[in-house]
Parts: C-alpha cells; sequence; structure tokens
C-alpha cells in the first residue's frame, strides 16, 4: 500500500480528521432522544449546521426545515471536500461521490412518476455527485421521465438506464434498474482502483469492504422479509463473496448455521464479533443493519490508522458525516411520527 | 606532530603553511556541511509538520500559536548544526 508522505495528503489528511472530530459525539444522539423536535432544531442550529439552519429558517418550518438543512449541509460539505483534495485523492473522492448520482436520478425519476412537484423533489436531493445543482435543477424543470433520461446521454449510468427504463416504466417499479445501477457502479469502481493509479489498492480495500457489508446487509434483510425470489438479482460482486455463496447462503433457514457460514466466508474481526452477539441476542434487522454500519466504520477507522496519509482518513470523515446526518434525519422523523426513543435508537449508527 | 607533518609534507611535496592552510579548509568544508545537512533534516522534519499544523490551523484558528511551536520545533536540529559550524570556525 505504501506510505504517501507528500505535504499535500499530510494536509487534507489532517483536516479530514480535525472535521471528525467536531462531529457529534454518542451522548449527544442519546440526550437528543429525550427532546421534541423544536429541540432537536436548536441543538442542530447550535453545531456545524448553524449557517443552513439560519438561512433556511425563513423558508421552512419544523421537520422540513431539519431535513433541508441537512441536505444542504452535506452536499456543501462534499464539495469542499472536492475542492481541498490533491490529485489522486481527488480522483477517488469523485469516484465514491458517484453514488449520489444514481441517488438524486432516481429520486427524481420517482417523484416526476408519481406527480410530485418539483420544490418537494429538490428538497431532498443531495447534489454531492457529478451532476450538480445546476445540472439537477435543469432535470427538474423537465416533466417527462423519457426527456430527463434523455439528458443524461452524457452520463457514465446512461447505457443502464435506457436499457432499464422500459422495464421500469411498464413496471411502475424502479428498484431493479436501482439494483441494476448500484451494480454498474460498483464494477465501475473496481476497475478506476485497479487502474494502477497510485493509491489504487487502499482505494480497492476499501471497496470491497462496502461490498461485503452490503451483500451481508442484503442477506439478513432477505431473511426477515423472506422473500426469495430475486435474491440473486441483489447480490453486488466484487466482494469476498461469490454468487454462488450468496445463494446458499439465502438458502440457509437456520440462524446459525447462516451466521457460521458468513464467518466462514468472509474474515473480519469486528464482524465476527458482532456475529456472535447477534447469535445469542435477537434483535430486528433494522438493528443489526445499524450494527452492521457500525462495523463498517470501526473496519474503516482500523483502516486509516494502517494508512494515515491516504484516501481511507478521507473515506471515514464522508462515511460518519453521511451517517450523522441520517442519524439526525431519523431521529427528526422519528420524533415527528412520536415513535417510541426505544425504537428510533435502533435506527441510529453511533 | 610537527615532525610527523613535516615528514606527510615532505611525501606529498607541501609546505606546513600549505598543511595549514588546508586544515582552515577542511573546517570550513566541514561547518559548510554540519550547516547545510541539518538544513536538509530541518526541512524535511518540518515539511510533514507543518502541512499538518496548516491543515489544523484551517479548521480551527484556535491551533495556530500550538501548530506554530510544533512546526519551528525541528529548527533545533539545524541550530545544532550551526553550532558545530561555529565551533568548528572558532576553536
Amino acid at each position: 500500500m505504501g506510505v504517501n508522505i507528500s505535504a499535500p495528503y499530510i494536509y487534507v489528511c489532517t483536516r479530514m480528521r480535525m472535521r471528525k472530530s467536531k462531529l457529534l459525539p454518542k451522548e449527544e444522539y442519546q440526550r437528543m432522544l429525550n427532546m421534541s423536535v423544536s429541540e432537536i432544531t436548536r441543538i442542530v442550529g447550535e453545531s456545524e449546521y448553524k449557517q443552513e439552519i439560519d438561512e433556511l429558517g425563513t423558508t421552512f418550518k419544523g421537520i422540513d426545515l431539519i431535513e433541508v438543512a441537512l441536505s444542504w449541509n452535506l452536499a456543501k460539505e462534499y464539495q469542499k471536500i472536492q475542492e481541498i483534495t490533491p490529485g489522486t485523492l481527488k480522483q477517488f473522492t469523485q469516484v465514491y461521490l458517484r453514488r449520489w448520482d444514481i441517488q438524486n436520478v432516481l429520486t427524481i425519476l420517482r417523484g416526476k412518476m408519481q406527480g410530485v412537484p418539483s420544490g418537494k423533489i429538490k428538497e431532498i436531493l443531495v447534489p454531492a455527485g457529478s451532476l450538480d445543482k445546476v445540472a439537477l435543477d435543469r432535470m427538474l424543470t423537465e416533466e417527462s421521465p423519457d426527456r430527463i433520461i434523455e439528458m443524461l446521454k452524457d452520463h457514465r449510468m446512461f447505457p443502464v438506464l435506457t436499457r432499464e427504463y422500459p422495464l421500469a416504466k411498464e413496471s411502475g417499479s424502479f428498484s431493479h434498474m436501482e439494483n441494476e445501477l448500484y451494480k454498474h457502479l460498483y464494477a465501475n469502481i473496481i476497475n478506476d482502483a485497479k487502474s494502477g493509479v497510485k493509491g489504487g489498492a487502499s482505494f480497492l480495500a476499501y471497496i470491497q469492504l462496502e461490498i461485503d457489508i452490503k451483500n451481508v446487509k442484503t442477506l439478513f434483510r432477505l431473511r426477515a422479509d423472506k422473500v426469495d425470489e430475486e435474491a440473486r438479482e441483489m447480490f453486488i460482486p466484487g466482494g469476498s463473496l461469490s454468487l454462488a455463496d450468496f445463494a446458499s447462503l439465502n438458502a440457509i433457514k437456520d440462524l446459525n448455521e447462516f451466521i457460521d457460514m458468513i464467518r466462514a466466508n468472509i474474515s473480519n474481526d469486528t464482524l465476527h464479533v458482532l456475529l456472535d452477539e447477534v447469535k445469542t441476542k435477537k434483535g430486528g434487522v433494522q438493528y443489526i443493519e445499524a450494527r452492521l454500519t457500525r462495523v463498517q466504520l470501526e473496519q474503516m477507522e482500523k483502516m486509516s490508522k494502517r494508512n494515515p496519509f491516504s484516501i481511507h482518513p478521507i473515506l471515514v470523515y464522508l462515511e460518519k458525516k453521511k451517517y450523522e446526518v441520517f442519524n439526525l434525519r431519523a431521529l427528526a422523523r422519528g420524533k415527528e411520527s412520536q415513535l417510541p426513543s426505544e425504537k428510533i435508537v435502533d435506527y441510529l449508527v453511533m | 606532530m610537527a615532525a610527523e607533518a613535516v615528514i606527510a609534507a615532505v611525501d606529498v611535496g607541501m609546505s606546513v603553511e600549505q598543511i595549514a592552510a588546508s586544515q582552515v579548509g577542511m573546517k570550513a568544508i566541514g561547518a559548510g556541511l554540519a550547516v547545510g545537512l541539518t538544513g536538509i533534516g530541518t526541512g524535511v522534519a518540518e515539511m510533514g509538520i507543518g502541512a499538518a499544523a496548516v491543515g489544523a490551523i484551517a479548521e480551527n484558528k484556535d491551533f495556530f500559536g500550538l501548530g506554530l511551536l510544533f512546526t519551528v520545533i525541528p529548527e533545533t536540529i539545524v541550530i545544532f548544526g550551526l553550532v558545530v559550524g561555529l565551533l568548528l570556525l572558532f576553536l
């Protein structure tokens, strides 16, 4: 993996560590669990999100204010990081952020299909990928999904979009298209990481970890939902599991056997500890998913300590920031729909 | 010592004055190396610390004092070199 000690790498990795230290600590979430939406808004408004809350305070109220402020802050943060990262780190950061393109395009397509007004769709977009605010705004002005797809003619995901769109339009569901887009994305990312660029190996290690965790999450979710037919479609290649492993894991009915098989297939100490815990303690699928995310973050944290001046410290921050926003959104949404705190806590990654 | 030097000088065909002058020259080269090499060492050491310090200051201005202090700590290396250089030249 090689140690890189050039000054720009040290500079940007230190900035990321400083930013990471400013993220909300676990205790803060626990305190927020006992608060109302307006109190949460106040706390959020006093933290790193102050600027967004102040700017949007006049246009939005209550839960909408938090949601929009969080999305704006996340997008701003991601744009800023792309500006300050040097050389190949910038390239890898942009590759990592490409997933937001999928999310934004799918949000727009879904919104348009269901006739949601553009203003409402715009509130939940996160312009962090290669499609910036201007491009997304232009897409929002179009009424028909066909035209929106046409606008993406020069984009990397266009071949998959044109291939899958007729089917999605017919069935009215974009889930198959979403799976295909993500598979395409991961295949592309792996290609980029393997292209021999300096630092590609550390990036590849992260991507493989992410794919592994994603596949394990899918397996747990499939078990909970008891759906078998589409299992193969949801598998993402490139990690430790092969399609055959995935299918055979999905076919196992007994939980203990299932967990032992995952242990045998994926070597990751933090994951093994969690799997042992799941064996003895029953938890909902939401809880397991949040814990799996935690495993991923812990593993990334370890990797970033092993390679202190690589893409890892940047990725750790990007991921942790994303989950901070997810957590705050889950908290606010949960409180809004008056869920009990014990239920909300299962959704939080902390 | 002097006798040996004379013999050596006779061997290579140098006079006592020439030997004295060459000793001064060698001292000057030693002093130059002492300051020059430690200067490079300091530069390398300060590169990482400086980059990290600027990164930290960019995020939080309160780190300015501490960052500056840590950045100039490797400066001691070049000061050692300077001291050695001065000792060589003036003692």
